[in-house]
Order: C-alpha cells, then structure tokens, then sequence
C-alpha cells in the first residue's frame, strides 16, 4: 500500500519542486543532461582555441570571438542529409554546414546563392543554373559543377528521403558545354526553384561518392564536409553540437564564430536554461503565453513573425449532413477565428483566411476576408429547414440530432483548447460537436487512413493543420481540393466539385505565373465559398535570445530564424 | 459492526502510558482527517452555490492574475481557476470513491474465495494477485489507461483494477483464520452449504476490515487519478484537480509566476483529499486491525 502511494505523492512533490526553482530567475538550476553538455562544449573550446587557425587569432586579436549557445529539444543525430531527424529544426541545422544552389530570402522568396543564376525556360520544363566560382568544402578543396551534377544525380537514384522526393519529376541532370547544370522536368513546375534548388544540400562528391547505399550506410562526423558557413566539429548524442565557423566562406566569414548546440529533454528544461543565461537562444518555437514573460526578462528578445502552419477543422463533406452547403457555410459563420487567435495564441497567431492562403502571401485574394455572423448561421441553418423540433438545443437532420464526434490529437494541448473553444462555438447554432481526445496515431488514421485518401476516412469533424511547405508552396492549394486522387492527394474531406477540380487541374500545369497567381485567386474565393475545410488560424513564430550575447537574428517568414542567413554578417545575406 | 469488539480496545488492566497514548493520537488524526473529508465533500455537493462562476464558461480574459473578481485568476481560457478548483472536488472525490467501491467488491471477493478455499483455488488466486502487486504499478497503469482511452469512466476501471489486491490479500488471511474458528466449524460439520457460512459468518467479521481498506484505497485512488490526469492520460475536458495541473503544465505555468494560483491550490487539495482518507483509515486501523 505504501509503496504505491509513495509514487504519486514523489510526482507530485517532484512537480513542485520543478516549479518552485524555475521560478527564480538568479537559481541557475536546470536539467543534468543540459548542464553537462555546456560543461564539456566549454572545456572543448578552450582545447581547440590553442591550436586555433590563423583567422581565428586575427580576429581574436580584434574583437572577442562571438560564441552563441543554442537550445534544442531532442536529438538529431549526426546531421548528415541521411541521418538528421526533424524537418524542423533538424534540416535548418543540417543547412548550417551545406549550402543549396538557392537560399531563401527574409521575405521567403528563394534568391540565388551557389548559382549565379537561375533561369527556366517558357514552359517551365527546363532549368539551367549557372555557379559562382571560388566556393570551397570544409576540407578546402573547390566546390565544382561535378559536385553539383554529382550530388542531384546521387539523390535521384537513391530514391530515399526528402530530397529524392524533391526530385520526383526530374527526368534528368547534366552538364552542359557552358559549364551550367540543367535541369529536365517531365512536366512544368513553376515551384521547381523553391522546392527543390532552395532545399536540397549540394554535397562533395569526393566524400560521397563511395557511399553506395545511403539508406544502410552508418556514418560519424567524418562525413560532413560540406561548403556551409559552419562545420561540425564535435557531436555528443542526446548533448551537444559544437559547430565552428568555416572563415573561407564564399560570402564571407560568419558573424558567429562558434555555435554550440545542447539538446534539451524538453522545452521545460530549455526554457529554464535560457532564463538561466545558461543558453543564448532558443531554436524551437516558444509558446505564445512564454512571449510577455520572456521579453519583460532583461536581456531576453523575442523574434517574432509569421510561418505558413495552419490550424483548421476537416469537416467529412461527402456524408450527411456536411454534404449540404448551407450546414458548411453555417459552420463557418459561427466559427470567431479572431476569438481563437486571442484566447489560445494571446494575439500571436494570424486569423485563418477561409480561402486558405495566408494574408501574407502575394498570391492572397484581398477579397476573401473571415467573417462571423451567428445569426446569419442559424439563418441559414433555418431556411435550410434544419429545426430544433423537440426543443433540446439540437437541430436535427434527417430525423437525427446533429451531435457529431470532434475528434482532436491528445499530445497537443492548444489543439485542444482549439477543440473545446470550437465546439462551444457551433453549439450556438445549435449543433454539438462532443470533444474526443484521441492519441495522435488513432487520430491521423481517423483523418488520414495510411496517409492515402484512397483508403477513404473515418471521422465526422476533427482538428487538423498542415505543416508549412503546403501554405509556403502556394501551387499545393491544388492538392486540397481537387477530388481526383492523383492531383487532389491531401484532400481529406472528401470534398468535390467540378470548378475547383478544373481550375487546380490546370493551375498545376501552368506556365505563366500570371495566370496561375489569377487561378489561385479564383480558387481562394471558390474555397471560401464552398467550405471544403474550415481555415481557423495561421500561428506566428516566435524564438528568445538573449539580446545581448547576439543579436542580429533574421526572421524568414515562414521558417523562423534558425538558418545560416541569421549568422552572417548582413552585408552576405540575401 | 457491533460483533467485532476487540480484547485490545477494551482492556483496562493494562499498562497506561504507553498503551493509551497511540489510540488517542490515532482518534484525533482520525478527527482531523474526518473534518477534511467532509469540508471536502461539502464543497463538492455545494459547489453550484459555492463557485463565483460556472467553470465552463470563459468569464475572464486568459492568464489573469489573482484579483477581487477572480480570487485564483483565470486558466490559459479565461475559465475561473477558483470555480475550476470547487467544482474538481466532484470529479477527484467521485473517482476516488468509486474506483474503491470497485476495488474493494474484486478485493473482498477474491480476498473471501481465497481464504475461504485455501488450497486450489487459494494458491491460484494468491498468484494472481502476487504477480499483479510484482507488476511496476504506474508504467502499467500509464499503458492501461492509455489503451483504453479518455474518458472518466475508464480512469475508474482502471484504477479499481488495479488496487484491490493489496486489500485481498489482508482480507485473505482474516478469512483464513476465521474459516478455522468453532463456529464456523461448527457451522460446517451441521451441514451448512459454504455458501451460508460465508455470508453469514465470514463476510460480516470481514466488513471493518474492508471498510478500512477501502478508506484507503478512496485516498490511494484520488492520488492516482491527479496523477493520470496530470500525465493528461484522463480525460483532459472534465474538470479534475489533476486536469487543472495538466493544463497547468501545458500551458507553462509551472515556469511563471502563475504557479501560486494555478499549481499549489489543486495541489494543495489533492493533497488534502488524499490524507484526509488516509487519516481516516490509519484511526480506523489503530482499531479494527486484528492484534496478534
């Protein structure tokens, strides 16, 4: 009997205890792991220092060399393009140590960076990049246009991961007799550029080419040469990276002179380690109810600014009584995405635009606005002849109550919170949408069975958000709505319509950016009308650094400030 | 409860000081915990009329700090933390006391059978329960109550589940030496079927035991559902003390200075529910509990 109760009682008292010391700003107490690994990042430092280059004594002599110091939570393990493990941030740290032909700029726009050019052809099936000259790998042999060919070629034919799925649709990679790299596409992508150039690291085929299976192949740090602003130079699992500048850089030498990253067991203990001074800046997103706490913190900063994730509900439009319009649009009205912007995200998220294309993006259709009106909701419910007969707060459909399960993922609580705001909301217009929390497993296979929309779905409403390359790729609006799979292969809610099915079908194959920048403006009113999803918000980014150690972080909207533009002098930036 | 007057109770030759001191501490924690369970339970069945606000409902902006509207503050909703707390003494006490009556039916009833039949079904049973009080109890409990779902109903199964064995096995041994008294026997030689002798002989001598057992089985389990609702493993809608510090926890609040409204209170009460039970039935032991 004891025993068991002893267990609870020590969680409890444990949870206490945490609270308790982190709240003290001078306490410098924090988890064991994120102590060693400073620890011992510091005790490397000062063995390397001695033996340290020339430019690193030139600049020593200077000024004090700029060590920044970043929290991470979880590891990610050696950070080669095989090995690394989250797209976020595990590529953006990943992209400190190699270099893409593009890079994109604070605007998100992809911008020429180891290409001197880039240009396509009219129909958009042609790519031809120029490089710049004088680049230099890590190990300081020249980064040439062998390395290039080499290294798209070698993604292709593994036909593993992210960056062989950025390829899909290139027939092929070759050199041409003026020195440049073309690209062949079996068919027009206007998005070709931002997906793939301004993505994929451009790797030295002297170390690379005698790996033959990179899926199997195991790897150390030895394996990261790369032409990046920083190379790796020392790596303790579930501790720290320690990257050092790479001063030969072809934009110049970094602003940073050594990155430190330590691993954190979770963001509590991150948190506390940057209160703590103990770390410099945080490299995952930080809550929205952290950002006042942590900006009125002397010498905290917060970065703040918008990234293309999406919050929204699917809603099964093929089943009664989702397949009516009036109940779509009804839902809609009585949806307050301002409401949700202010109690769960305190003001940092941006309102869902109901024809899903973030505000902030050129190709967004000024005319498509949110709107909340519960009366004009349960005026159309009414005419629609959806009555509440016997009286119980419920319409009703077909003889049935419109009590529907909403289902949501348990291991994210504003989700959560979203779910129960949400249901509150359609209450109003008297349909009950009950909150199920569900794991995330049972959850995706509900929304998404197999992550296949041919296998159908298994839900009546439910929490969803997109990550943001599909909002950041504007084009991806086809994939939403169209009903054939082939094209329409992340449309969820069954949704299907003969206008929206021909504009994206021919949006995904247009050339001319004018005209598709004109169909997606069509498709954002045709979305807005026709409600095959309901768009709540866009949440902002926001990171804390300390103001005083570094300062000149860049917020590229979309992607947040961890990336190599942050730590270069301003003058190398994009 | 009449027939179970213990010699140890009601002797009076014995030596003073040291016999007498442990009973009357025992009586006044007894009385301490019995004060808390009902200012407890009072404010559970009072809690429409005791509560500034409905706990549902959002009556302030979010993360508001303690103030003459909102004694506690508000949660990350705006939901009135100080309502939040009254009206979770329903949730906690209901799973608390219902996930003991569950316990202490399996309890009982294993405990009876076994003691009851020692040799077969005893040993099988005794095994049962040893390889259940061997299994690591909290990773189980995460597994089970994860498998099955989030839902209050759940949080009771599979609490009540898991704590009667301890309660079996104390009950087990009283059976056993009750099943060998002369009236039992007596009882049994004069042809009474099993059945009767159970229920008329053994369970009765056996209810101060459970009851004792089981007012601490409801501490062990208020204890075990602030712990499952915390790990957000409970059904996070329903308004619990532990669901209060789940939301706490995910909402960063025990990194601000927000714990002191948001974190101690519930924790307070959890801990007050839970030792309130618990000082009800270390009294209660100090009595009933059979001396050797």
């Amino acid at each position: 009997m004891t025993k068991r109760l002893t267990l609870p009682i020590l969680l409890l008292c444990l949870a206490m205890l945490a609270a308790a010391c982190s709240d003290s700003d001078s306490d410098p107490t924090t988890t064991a792991g994120g102590d060693t690994a400073t620890t011992q990042a510091e005790g490397d430092t000062a063995t390397t220092a001695g033996g340290g280059d020339e430019t690193t004594t030139t600049q020593a002599e200077t000024s004090e060399p700029v060590s920044v110091r970043a929290a991470i939570t979880g590891d990610e393990d050696t950070l080669n393009p095989y090995t690394y493990v989250s797209g976020f941030p595990g590529w953006n740290l990943l992209m400190m140590q190699y270099d893409s032909l593009m890079q994109l700029d604070a605007a998100g726009e992809p911008q020429p960076w180891l290409a001197e050019s880039v240009s396509a052809n009219d129909d958009l099936t042609e790519y031809t990049v120029s490089l710049v000259d004088g680049v230099k790998w890590h190990d300081g042999t020249d980064l040439t246009i062998a390395d290039a060919e080499f290294t798209f070629n070698y993604f292709i034919e593994s036909a593993t991961g992210r960056f062989s799925r950025d390829l899909r649709g290139v027939d092929s990679v070759t050199v041409n007799e003026a020195g440049e790299l073309v690209f062949a596409l079996a068919a027009p992508n206007p998005a070709f550029d931002l997906v793939a150039l301004a993505d994929i690291p451009i790797l030295p085929m002297h170390v690379w080419e005698s790996i033959e299976n990179p899926g199997e192949a195991t790897f150390d740090i030895s394996t990261n040469v790369g032409s990046g602003p920083f190379k790796m130079t020392a790596y303790e699992q579930d501790q720290f990276y320690r990257f050092e500048a790479h001063s030969d850089y072809f934009r110049g030498a970094p602003s940073v002179d050594e990155l430190v990253v330590v691993i954190f067991a979770d963001d509590a203990g991150a948190l506390a380690a940057i209160r703590s001074g103990e770390v410099d800046v945080g490299f995952d997103r930080i809550s929205p109810e952290q950002i006042e706490l942590l900006d009125a913190q002397d010498p905290l900063d917060i970065a703040q600014g918008p990234e293309f994730t999406t919050q929204m509900i699917n809603i099964d439009v093929s089943k009664r009584p989702f397949d009516d319009l009036a109940v779509r649009q009804a839902v809609q009205l009585a949806i307050d995405g301002q409401d949700i912007v202010d109690t769960v995200y305190l003001g940092s998220a941006t309102v869902g635009s109901p024809g899903w294309v973030h505000p902030g993006k050129t190709v967004y259709n000024p005319a498509v606005v949110p709107m909340h009106d519960v009366a004009a909701a349960n005026a159309l419910l009414d005419d629609a002849g959806y009555a509440d007969s016997d009286g119980d707060g419920i319409r009703e459909f077909d003889g049935n109550p419109m009590a529907f399960e909403y289902i949501t993922n348990s291991s994210d609580s504003l989700r959560l919170r979203i779910a129960e705001l949400t249901a509150e909301m359609l209450a109003a217009i008297g349909i009950q949408a009950t909150v199920v929390s569900v794991e995330t497993a049972t959850w995706e296979e509900a929304v998404w069975p197999g992550f296949d929309i041919a296998n159908g779905r298994n839900y009546e409403m439910a929490t969803w958000g997109w990550s943001a390359p599909i909002q950041a790729n504007t084009i991806r609006i086809a994939e939403l709505v169209n009903s054939d799979p082939g094209i329409g292969f992340l449309n969820l809610t069954g949704f299907a319509n003969d206008e929206a099915d021909a504009i994206s079908a021919a949006l995904q194959v247009e050339a001319d950016p004018a005209v598709a920048a004109e169909m997606i403006s069509e498709l954002q009113v045709l979305i807005a009308e026709q409600v095959p999803f309901i768009m709540l918000a866009y949440p902002d980014g926001a990171y804390v650094y300390n103001s005083e150690v570094y300062a000149d972080w860049e917020f590229i909207a979309g992607q947040g400030i961890v990336s190599k533009v942050s730590l270069l002098p301003p003058s190398a930036r994009p | 409860m009449s027939v179970d007057v213990r010699p140890a109770a009601t002797a009076p030759s014995e030596p003073k000081e040291r016999k007498r001191k442990a009973p009357r501490l025992a009586n006044r924690l007894g009385i301490l915990g019995g004060a808390m369970v009902a200012s407890l339970l009072f404010m559970a069945i009072a809690a429409p009329w005791l509560a500034p606000y409905d706990p549902a409902e959002r009556v302030g902006l979010p993360f508001q700090s303690p103030s003459s509207e909102h004694l506690l503050g508000t949660n990350d909703v705006g939901q009135d933390l100080l309502s939040e707390l009254i009206f979770g003494a329903r949730v906690s006490l209901t799973v608390g006391i219902v996930a003991a009556v569950v316990a202490l039916i399996l309890g009982t009833t294993v405990g009876v059978l076994a003691g009851y039949y020692p040799k077969r079904l005893g040993r099988i049973l005794m095994q049962g329960v040893d390889v259940l009080l061997i299994l690591p109890f909290l990773p189980l409990l995460i597994v089970l109550a994860a498998y099955l779902g989030r839902s209050l109903l759940n949080t009771i199964v599979v609490i009540g589940v898991l704590i009667w064995a301890g309660p079996s096995r104390v009950i087990r041994s009283q059976v056993l030496s009750l099943r060998s008294r002369e009236y039992v026997l007596a009882a049994r030689t004069m042809g009474a079927p099993d059945r009767w002798a159970i229920l008329r002989h053994v369970l009765p001598r056996t209810a101060l035991l459970a009851t004792g057992a089981f007012v601490r089985a409801v501490s062990t389990a208020i204890l075990l559902e602030a712990a499952l609702s915390f790990l957000g493993l409970g059904d996070p809608l329903q308004k619990s003390w532990g669901s209060i510090l789940f939301w706490a926890q995910a909402r960063g609040a025990f990194l601000t200075p927000a714990w002191k409204w948001w974190v101690l209170p519930p924790g307070l009460m959890i801990m007050a529910a839970s030792l309130g039970f618990a000082l009800i039935a270390f009294a209660m032991e100090e009595r009933i509990n059979p001396r050797l």
